[in-house]
């Protein structure tokens, strides 16, 4: 789904066992691409007060304490997960397919952008994200979602987040190698005991509702504890049954009219 | 830099505002965190059994103000009108002729309301243009957007100069029948928009809405000129077309509710909380407009009844659907669950339908 790509895809390889929750992303994120602050809240969800990604965060930290030990591991019965969460850059991407705009292009680097310039914000993407990732902002009236730092990659530089990270758990690079990369690291972890890691969205065939995901994750629970959907589909992909079924009604409203008109031929006088 | 504070922190004197942001006009600081957070988390969530992320949503939630219901409703109704107007043309032309072109006028005059409905729901109204800017299949949006942009003129000048003598009127009376093929989308369209969706109830209720939009709109146009008064000539046919609207209306309803059962999560603002109460009013409201239109006798006031009762019935109807779709996308659960029982990508391998 990348036309005429003159760049290898790029992408994100998020491995959530290196994450030591330090926002370092979250920070950068903020400073590169001068996103206004979220304001200073306090929401007791462990250390997350970021909440969400929305229209002013592009990424968010995940924190999850977990009551039981990782696999593998002695000790107490209780695990750190963390989890640095972006917009993914599907491969068939929700947004793009719903945009009447065109405002949502996909660049030469595979990612998807929203050109602020053309979006009028009619919201149709905020639905369409099986994600729940891009979103639009009331005082600005337009949507925003991460860039993949389009301008940091038209000068050949690392994405802020990826650049930021002291523990390469965000990984930046061509997608292939990313992948590569990552089942490599998946063995691994298997192999020193951790049995529970997995990739999330790393191609077409572990998601094949998003045809992959090119910022793809390793996990090491359930998709749904760190708020990520188990079987993400790109609405596109189911709309020709409500299509078919708008045909039908369509023509039955015609048939109806027709019929009555019909019907009421013998009743009525002159118009 | 203005001496508006932008939330941003940066003094100008030292750095421009150049990043991919930058041209994010804040007002105000973002409230959204208040709104989504409102008193503290007291503990850790679940991680076995049926978890969450702190019961937050997966999904965003629509961002459409009042105006896009109601939109719904309007533009249900143009649609109905037009397709009308090209069943009668076709079969009584000459001696329904002005209940045509009132139909017209209706279509035609409900595509400018619709049209002005939708602008000011837009973020930026200003370039409501660029509906118009490329043609995109992919988006139901976007195929609305051109067949209201067409239906709303189409339907306005054929009103004016449909039956009238020469070539003008030749070309109006055959441009109408165009009109009409104009107005079935334009009835039907909005339920396929809600449907393209990630919200669970809309994209589990596919199949069946559709029925249901197409035929609100038959029952909102019955409605309309039981508040009007029917012209005599066109009276027995609105009765018919209006009865049918209603029965398939309260029919498709059913459906819907009994597609969204597959997964109890997925149904559950179709029947709870403010979604399920609108829900239930409409259902009664049209119920009530179809029993009075079809009551023997001829009476202005029960006709007036039945058609205020049909059109409050087809807008709670709008807003019920919008509103339990926006109660589906702050509950995970039921995107979490229509996924594990397998209506998520799973289906499409699975199923028997194509896409």
């Amino acid at each position: 789904m990348t036309p005429a790509a003159t760049e290898p895809v790029k992408g994100f390889f998020t491995d959530t066992t290196l994450c030591i929750g330090c926002k370092a992303c979250e920070v950068a994120c903020k400073q590169w691409n001068q996103l206004p602050d979220d304001g200073l809240f306090f929401t007791g969800m462990s250390y997350d007060n970021t909440v969400e990604l929305g229209a002013s965060t592009w990424r968010h930290v995940a924190f999850i304490e977990r009551p039981a030990a990782l696999d593998g591991r002695q000790g107490d019965a209780f695990s750190w997960l963390f989890s640095s969460d972006v917009c993914k850059h599907c491969a068939r991407a929700g947004c793009l397919e719903a945009c009447p705009t065109g405002a949502i292009l996909r660049t030469e680097f595979g990612s998807v952008y929203v050109q602020p310039d053309v979006c009028n914000g009619c919201g149709y993407c905020v639905v369409n994200c099986p994600f729940g990732v891009i979103d639009r902002r009331q005082d600005d009236g337009r949507a925003w979602k991460c860039t993949l730092c389009y301008d940091r990659l038209k000068s050949a530089m690392t994405p802020a987040c990826a650049k930021s990270c002291p523990t390469e758990s965000i990984q930046f690079g061509n997608l292939d190698e990313l992948r590569a990369k990552a089942r490599q690291r998946v063995k691994e972890l298997h192999q020193r005991g951790m049995k529970e890691a997995y990739l999330y969205g790393e191609d077409a065939a572990s998601q094949p509702g998003t045809e992959g995901l090119h910022a793809f994750f390793l996990l090491t629970e359930r998709p749904e504890v760190y708020n990520l959907p188990p079987d993400p589909v790109v609405p596109t992909k189911k709309v020709a049954a409500a299509w078919t079924s708008m045909a039908m009604a369509a023509l039955g409203m015609f048939a109806a009219a027709l019929a009555s008109v019909a019907l009421g031929r013998r009743a009525g006088g002159r118009a | 830099m203005s001496d508006q504070p932008d939330f941003r922190q940066i003094d100008s004197s030292l750095a421009m505002l150049t990043g991919e942001a930058a041209g994010q006009q804040v007002e105000q600081q973002d409230q959204h965190l208040a709104r989504a957070v409102p008193k503290p988390w007291p503990d850790a969530p679940a991680v076995a059994g049926d978890p969450t992320y702190y019961d937050r949503p997966v999904l965003k939630q629509p961002v459409w103000i009042w105006a896009v219901p109601l939109y719904f409703y309007v533009g249900g109704l143009s649609g109905a009108a037009l397709t009308m107007a090209a069943a009668a043309q076709l079969l009584e032309g000459s001696r329904l002729w002005r209940f045509v072109k009132d139909c017209r006028l209706i279509g035609g005059i409900g595509g400018g309301i619709g049209s002005a409905l939708l602008i000011i729901d837009l973020g930026r109204p200003s370039r409501f243009l660029n509906m118009l800017r490329v043609f995109r299949p992919t988006s139901p949006m976007s195929v609305g957007a051109w067949v209201l942009a067409a239906a709303a003129p189409v339907g306005l000048g054929t009103a004016l100069w449909s039956h009238k003598p020469g070539f003008r009127g030749r070309t109006a009376d055959f441009v109408g029948l165009a009109g009409g093929a104009l107005g079935m989308p334009l009835a039907g369209y909005t339920a396929v928009l809600l449907s393209n969706s990630a919200i669970p109830v809309w994209q589990a209720g596919r199949r069946p809405m559709p029925f249901l939009f197409v035929s609100s709109s038959m029952a909102s146009l019955a409605s309309f000129y039981e508040i009007l008064g029917a012209p005599r000539a066109a009276r027995t046919t609105l009765t018919i077309f209006g009865a049918a609207g209603r029965v398939a209306e309260i029919a498709a309803l059913k459906a819907v509710e009994k597609e969204a059962a597959k997964v109890e999560r997925v149904a559950r603002p179709l029947h709870r909380g403010a979604s399920g109460i609108v829900l239930k009013i409409a259902g009664a409201l049209n119920a009530a407009s179809l029993i009075l239109s079809l009551w023997p006798g001829r009476s202005r006031k029960r006709q007036l009844a039945a058609g205020i009762l049909g059109t409050a019935g087809s807008i709670a109807l709008r807003y019920g659907i919008y509103y339990a779709g926006c109660a589906s996308a702050r509950d995970p659960r039921a995107s979490f669950h229509q996924q594990r029982q397998g209506y998520g990508a799973r289906e499409l391998e699975q199923s028997v339908y194509p896409g």
